[in-house]
């Protein structure tokens, strides 16, 4: 197997900044095909009443997770060599909640924002300079939180890993949880149209 | 002006352009979902490494710094991990390639579907001024969070999520629940 | 309850197709590489005619100078023979420790022994996991001794072999070998004694291996 290509030397650095440009696109092509580009479609989600969000993400993690999955066990990528992030869970948790108040305050995330913008929307231009100010008050604080943001680290370790449960397992648990989630939320918006339009 | 809270459904998520009325309906969620989870696994393929939008923007601010105060740059741990051995300037990074590329595919997009407006997104029931305010704030505090979280929803939550990264999940599972929980608070933005 | 085709949407079908993989996946474990291994005779018999992947002590010695950093070489002996004298720069893994030891397959492996059966029986082990990055010390120690750390001028030499054999001495300092003086005839049956280990420095310190930042 050669795959992951750049791992195995098929291309150097300049090219890799070429496929990172064009990922991109494809990247902020879906995301505005999906209508994140708007920070009421995005909202919506946390009031129940347009659950794109979940829809979207789970979508592609599961299309990406199956497809890696089959890709590696035929033999065609080496799983090993795709980057895993280090897992500090403490400041991961933390960050994470942080993180989804300010998602509902501003009403994107930064992938969502470049989407906005160019699209045309001031606020989510707004937003990115609020991204570039709260990177700022980071790293000036950071000798302070530098001790909690290192802290609880756990290597780079997945779910099968951990939980000492077969990777296939674990795949068939969230496609199941993906597919009743979709259910769900499709049963959810139902309910809150009905309710508020009737 | 009585201010009844308009309820959004997701009628009011259909696209509509602001020129003479043709509205581009989204994408079903799932085929965009699906055209996602494609593009993130090309990036596993091809480079061996996931998706992220945060991290071009930490390397923005490590040169905006360094560009202003060089000697404050270098001597702060955080920055100094984006600034390197000062061989190479922070900017040619995958992220920030990656992300440049994100704001050209939405365009792209965005035009093809003649959605492109220039709008500030936000509910009846709150002024311009005031969203803009929220949305600065917003960014900020997600800005603050992305860093300690290692990531925002890109990185963390779809490449981490995919590949079953423990942190990645409880970092997921995490937003989910700020956001609901912040919701509340601040619905007279959106509604 | 009558099922027509109207129930069968899109979006069910996709749900359905969704389930079945990850059904399936129930079945398929784990897609890493384990330690199965699947082996093409042919092709193997092939490489292993065209010695390709067999690297020369006299190289190896010329890397380790240079400070080249791009591979791993692997000691396949024993640990009491691993502090006896090693390769400067190789890492004690046993053929049986070798699955677990996290070699990567996109890295450039040298692998050797005392002559060089286990270094090819480990050769097999890792192509036919799949590592297409895998090679051999030719001779194994043994070579590395003969060539490396006590070279020795042949009987009649010609003009190249004088060349040769004065650069041979200067690799040989460095590792901290001795050259031999004299004919073949006159190398000592017993081995000279094995350099220790306390190395030089490489000539062009090694640069380290920048971790390429790959976050989000």
């Amino acid at each position: 197997m050669n795959a992951p290509f750049f791992k195995f030397g098929l291309f150097g650095d300049n090219v890799s900044l070429v496929v990172a440009f064009l990922i991109g696109i494809g990247f902020g092509f879906f995301l505005e095909r999906a209508g994140f580009g708007s920070a009421k479609k995005l909202t919506a989600q946390f009031y129940f009443t347009d659950l794109s969000v979940f829809k979207v993400m789970f979508s592609a993690i599961v299309t990406a997770m199956v497809g890696i999955f089959y890709l590696s066990w035929m033999g065609i990528v080496d799983l090993s060599l795709v980057y895993l992030t280090p897992t500090f869970l403490v400041p991961q948790v933390v960050g994470g909640m942080i993180l989804g108040v300010g998602f509902v305050v501003g009403g994107y995330c930064p992938g969502t924002s470049c989407v906005g913008l160019a699209t045309g929307r001031s606020d989510a231009g707004v937003y990115l300079i609020g991204i570039v100010a709260g990177i700022i008050v980071f790293g000036e604080v950071y000798p302070l939180v530098k001790d909690f943001y290192l802290s609880t680290p756990m290597g780079q370790v997945t779910l099968p890993a951990l939980l000492n449960i077969p990777y296939g397992v674990i795949m068939f648990l969230v496609v199941l949880m993906a597919i009743g989630g979709f259910a769900g939320a499709t049963w959810v918006e139902k309910r809150m149209a009905a309710r508020k339009g009737a | 002006m009585t201010s009844h809270a308009k309820v959004l459904t997701a009628q009011d998520t259909v696209a509509h352009d602001g020129t003479a009325g043709k509205p581009q309906p989204y994408w079903s969620p799932y085929l965009a979902g699906f055209g996602l989870g494609l593009v993130l696994l090309a990036a596993f393929v091809i480079m061996g490494r996931g998706l992220g939008a945060s991290g071009a923007f930490s390397s923005l601010v490590a040169t905006g710094i360094n560009a202003v105060a060089p000697d404050h740059a270098r001597a702060n741990e955080f920055y100094g991990e984006y600034l390197g051995d000062g061989t190479k300037s922070p900017l040619m990074d995958w992220l920030v390639f990656e992300v440049i590329g994100v704001f050209v595919g939405g365009f792209i997009s965005g035009t093809l579907a003649g959605r492109i407006r220039w709008s500030v997104e936000r509910g009846p029931a709150i002024t311009d001024g005031k969203r803009l305010v929220f949305a600065f704030l917003g960014g900020g505090i997600m800005g603050f969070g992305a860093k300690l979280a290692r990531g925002c929803t890109s990185g963390q939550a779809l490449t981490g999520g995919a590949l079953l990264n423990v942190g990645s999940w409880a970092f997921m599972m995490m937003v989910f629940a700020g956001a609901y929980a912040a919701a509340y608070f601040v619905r007279r933005q959106w509604r | 309850m009558h099922r027509s085709s109207g129930w069968l949407t899109t979006n069910r079908t996709l749900g359905l197709l969704l389930g079945l993989l990850g059904f399936v996946a129930l079945f398929l474990g784990t897609p890493y590489k384990g330690t199965t291994a699947t082996l093409d005779a042919t092709e193997l018999a092939r490489i292993v005619e065209r010695e390709v992947d067999h690297v020369a002590p006299e190289t190896l010695a010329d890397w380790i100078i240079q400070g080249k950093a791009d591979f791993r070489l692997i000691d396949l002996r024993s640990e009491t023979e691993y502090t006896g004298y090693h390769i400067p720069g190789a890492e004690n893994v046993t053929l049986t420790a070798l699955a677990d030891h996290g070699l990567q397959r996109n890295e450039k492996i040298i692998l050797y022994s005392e002559g060089g059966i286990h270094s090819a029986q480990a050769w097999f082990l890792l192509k036919a996991r799949e590592y297409n990055g895998v090679y051999m010390l030719r001779g194994g120690l043994e070579e590395w001794k003969e060539k490396v750390l006590f070279p020795m001028l042949p009987a009649e030499p010609t003009p190249a072999q004088r060349v040769e054999f004065a650069k041979m001495k200067e690799v040989s300092a460095f590792f901290g070998g001795t050259p031999q003086t004299g004919t073949p005839a006159e190398r000592p049956a017993v081995v000279t004694a094995l350099p220790k280990l306390d190395m030089p420095a490489p000539a062009s310190g090694a640069a380290p291996k920048k971790k390429k930042k790959e976050g989000c």
